[in-house]
């Protein structure tokens, strides 16, 4: 007794595609999220969940990835054509809050090298952390490229403020039904197992492209 | 016929509630009365802008009559409020006790009439607070917060409620004390009530921290803290615990005894306030959200709370409930605020004043993105002051309980070294201090069974193996959905097959405990006999792939999380060398799992020493005892209970009044013998007291 019939699903990932493919076709490339309205939890008393999961399929694959890195890793970063930046260029902000701030501005998601990464608070300041952008690691021995992509297939489910509500990412509109299938298939599952009763503290689901109008799921 | 007017009007003019009354029902016929009082009014008002300190009784009669039938002649009184605030305004202070309180409530009955707009009462009232007069205070922070309340009781009137809101922000920068605490107050109150309790009010309150007035700032501190909250909830609890008799009580009272219509009555009234209970009961909790959650920029305020902090001279309570709010802030906005560790560092000593708490504000303030050597240093201090042999035990366990509470949070600050240390006092003689250092080990099994000794690993677990330790700044991002390897795949015809069936097993109890599904897996032989092969890695990666799939492909139901539930627990226990696999009861560990965002007080003080057989176990153990026996008596109980009773008895049964001569007597008129007894037991006695 599944909440969510399969074939359903296809038809609203469908419908989506259709509108923002042939309907009205926007100028850019539209994302699509998932909209998810909780109930029965009560945000005072329930821990606050947090999750991130790792999408089979890139959502964002514009999003900018920079990388803090030490020699090895700039080096790197240099031949494979990446935003890269050494601890001398972060000094140089000199904890300026408005450098840093532009500087977790200008990129989605950084990366920095373990040798590093415990500095970037000191030298910094809390600016990447305020942003929510704080860096993940990487090691000499794992490829930079892959832990890229594995960054740009990451989100992150948070609950925010008042409202019981979250939206996450889960696509765009030039991926194909099946791969959206997958990723939302995944979304929805990981983030039920996060609740505390499962199904029984979703209200409803939606998914919807930027531009598009919304299609209930359950 | 006009004699008969002026008899009337005179007679009226000594009796104004009763000219009200009349009024009140028929407006019209007696407007000429009411127009003859307005001028007597404006009379009197012109008596009294020359002596405004007097009290007059004519007059204050007169501004509540008009203040009561004020609506009825809506065009006829239009400038009244004006008339009635211009007095207030000018003569504030001045003015008799009585009177002013007459004229505020006055014009609160002409607001409510809407014969005056909310925002002029606002602001006059606000000015008003300057007068030393307890009772008018009251009155108006009521009367603020019942007519906000009121305002918005149907829908919230965003333009009324900005205006308001900017005015009463306009007055937390005020100088006068009173004022701003009453602003202050009534905002507050307003979150509380979910009248106002959006963001901009929160944040607003945020700046009141910064008060130069102690009063103004601990009132707002406490409001973030959510501590009188908690203080008023209780008092309300106590107030009203509902009517004491349910509905059957009460149908069945009235079944028995005379049915009368005064009877009836009472009982429908009865049952009307049990409803109105049940409805208040039923009412969806008010939705309050924790104000610390709206804060715009909580790293902004928090630095600027750390410097008042540093720079502070207030009293140490007050301090500590800075320290509280900010390591909140810091706790659930997870910031970066490296100051803090040291700062805090200086007030960790034994027998410094409320060291328990101040141990707490440190386990609320540190997570997993404060750089692990910053919070390397408080630990090694914690240690040093606390955790040594030559601390009372009760220090030790508070301290290796503080460590405990810190590195639950951000494991990364404990190094190999210190943990092997303080691991060592699992052995302690004392109870507390063996029991804070267990917990310690069971943490660090669960987070990082690397840090410890070999032997204080635990036997090797399923959820060990699939263990990731994340280095600093990582995420833990994974690609399914944890223990959905476990769900069969099944075929689509299958399940609509056995849906019926699913639907139910879905209807039986639904509070299957999970725990009942652990035993299950581990009392049935061919479970052990499934797992008794080794695991390779590779098999780990099959089940990886297979739980990716299916995580991606189908979607969830309730029934399917169960089984994944009740997995991911027994992985807890279950050993990963399922050759030694024992059956063993899963022991539940003894910290209660924290459900809220912040750290609780009752764990770090956790020193008591519970007996292995409490009071609890004792008592249970003597009424299972009791169980199916007689109930004991003194002395050998009658063969024949219908027997009568011995004159000993009788007597026994007396006052004690009755038979006192009689016992005297027996002591004087005593036998030889009973002398010779009586004499012989005292030298028997004496001798042997002597002898000692």
């Amino acid at each position: 007794m599944s909440k969510i019939n399969r074939d359903s699903l296809r038809e609203s990932i469908d419908n989506v595609l259709k509108y923002s493919n042939e309907t009205k076709k926007r100028k850019f490339t539209e994302s699509i999220e998932l909209q998810i309205a909780l109930k029965n939890y009560d945000p005072q008393k329930d821990k606050r969940f947090a999750g991130t999961i790792k999408l089979r399929n890139i959502p964002k694959p514009k999003m900018k990835v920079c990388v803090l890195g030490d020699q090895v890793h700039c080096d790197q970063a240099k031949a494979n054509d990446l935003p890269h930046m050494d601890i001398e260029a972060l000094k140089k902000l000199n904890k300026d809050k408005k450098l840093v701030k532009k500087l977790a501005k200008k990129y989605d998601a950084f990366l920095a090298s373990e040798s590093l990464i415990r500095q970037i608070p000191r030298v910094l300041g809390p600016g990447l952390n305020k942003a929510g952008k704080f860096p993940a690691p990487i090691t000499h021995n794992d490829s930079l490229n892959a832990k890229v992509e594995e960054t740009k297939a990451t989100i992150k489910f948070q609950m925010k403020k008042v409202v019981l509500c979250l939206a996450v990412c889960v696509g765009h509109v030039n991926m194909n039904s099946e791969e959206l299938y997958q990723n939302i298939t995944l979304a929805i599952n990981f983030l039920v197992s996060l609740l505390k009763k499962n199904w029984q503290n979703v209200r409803a689901l939606y998914i919807k492209s930027t531009m598009g109008p919304s299609e209930k799921i359950y | 016929m006009s004699g008969k007017s002026a008899a009337k009007s005179i007679h009226f003019a000594a009796d104004l509630p009763q000219l009200q009354n009349l009024i009140k029902r028929d407006p019209i016929s007696y407007k000429d009365e009411f127009l003859k009082q307005w001028q007597y009014f404006h009379n009197l008002m012109q008596t009294f802008q020359l002596q405004p300190s007097k009290y007059n009784e004519r007059l204050d009669e007169m501004i509540s009559f008009l203040a009561q039938v004020g609506h009825c002649y809506k065009d006829e009184v239009v400038d009244m409020p004006g008339q009635l605030c211009d007095i207030l305004k000018n003569h504030s202070t001045v003015l008799d006790r009585t009177m002013r309180m007459t004229l505020v409530k006055a014009l609160i009955m002409l607001r409510n009439k809407e014969l005056i707009s909310a925002t002029q009462v606002l602001q006059l009232f606000f000015k008003l607070l300057r007068c030393e007069d307890k009772l008018l205070r009251k009155t108006i922070y009521q009367y603020v917060v019942a007519d906000i309340k009121n305002i918005n009781s149907k829908h919230k009137n965003a333009k009324l409620n900005s205006a308001l809101q900017t005015y009463m922000f306009s007055m937390l920068q005020e100088n006068n004390a009173v004022t701003v605490k009453t602003a202050l107050d009534i905002m507050v109150e307003l979150y509380k009530r979910n009248i106002w309790n959006d963001a901009k009010t929160v944040n607003v309150i945020t700046t009141a921290c910064f008060s130069k007035i102690t009063k103004v700032m601990v009132a707002a501190m406490k409001f973030f803290l959510g501590k009188d909250e908690l203080e008023e909830k209780d008092d309300s609890d106590s107030d009203d615990d509902g009517p004491k008799k349910s509905v059957k009580e009460l149908t069945l009272g009235h079944r028995v005894g005379k049915k009368t219509k005064k009877r009836k009555k009472k009982l429908d009234r009865a049952l009307l306030a049990i409803n109105k209970h049940k409805k208040k009961k039923t009412a969806p909790e008010a939705f309050n959200f924790s104000a610390l959650h709206l804060i715009f920029d909580p790293q902004d305020f928090s630095e600027k709370l750390f410097r008042q902090l540093e720079k502070t001279t207030e009293r140490f309570e007050v301090k500590l409930l800075m320290i509280d709010l900010i390591s909140r802030l810091i706790g659930i906005h997870k910031l970066i605020l490296l100051n803090f560790y040291p700062f805090m560092k200086r007030f960790l000593q034994p027998h410094q004043r409320e060291v328990t708490h101040l141990l707490l504000y440190l386990a609320q303030g540190s997570h997993e993105v404060v750089p692990p050597d910053a919070m390397d240093e408080v630990l090694m201090t914690i240690a040093n002051n606390f955790i040594a042999e030559r601390n009372s035990s009760e220090v030790m366990a508070v301290g290796l309980n503080a460590v405990r509470e810190i590195c639950s949070r951000c494991p990364l600050a404990m190094s190999e070294d210190l943990l092997r240390d303080l691991v060592q006092y699992k052995l302690h003689r004392d109870k507390a201090v063996m029991m804070a250092a267990r917990s310690l080990v069971q943490l660090f099994r669960k987070t990082n069974p690397d840090l410890l000794h070999r032997k204080d690993r635990g036997r090797p677990t399923e959820a060990r193996q699939e263990l990731k330790i994340l280095k600093y700044g990582e995420l833990d991002a994974k690609t399914h959905v944890p223990g959905a390897e476990v769900i069969p795949e099944k075929e689509d015809k299958q399940k609509e097959a056995s849906e019926a069936q699913e639907e139910w097993e879905s209807c039986s109890d639904e509070d299957d405990s999970d725990g009942e599904w652990v035993d299950v897996h581990h009392s049935s032989d061919e479970e052990i006999a499934e797992t008794e092969k080794k695991e390779t890695p590779a098999e780990t990666e099959e089940k990886l792939k297979l739980a990716e799939e299916i995580s991606a492909t189908r979607i969830m139901t309730d029934d399917d999380f169960k089984i994944i539930n009740a997995k991911q627990i027994s992985k807890d226990i279950k050993s990963a060398s399922a050759a030694r696999a024992r059956k063993r009861k899963f022991q539940e560990s003894s910290l209660a799992e924290n459900n809220s965002e912040l750290p609780r007080l009752g764990d770090i003080e956790m020193v008591h020493k519970k007996k292995a057989h409490d009071k609890e176990s004792r008592l249970a153990t003597v009424v299972a005892g009791r169980e199916g026996r007689e109930k004991f008596a003194h002395g050998p109980q009658k063969m024949n209970p219908f027997a009568s009773t011995t004159n000993k008895e009788k007597n026994k049964k007396k006052a004690f009044t009755m038979v006192k001569h009689k016992i005297r007597r027996r002591k004087v008129k005593r036998s030889f013998k009973e002398k010779q007894v009586s004499l012989r037991n005292s030298l028997l006695k004496r001798s042997r007291n002597a002898r000692k």
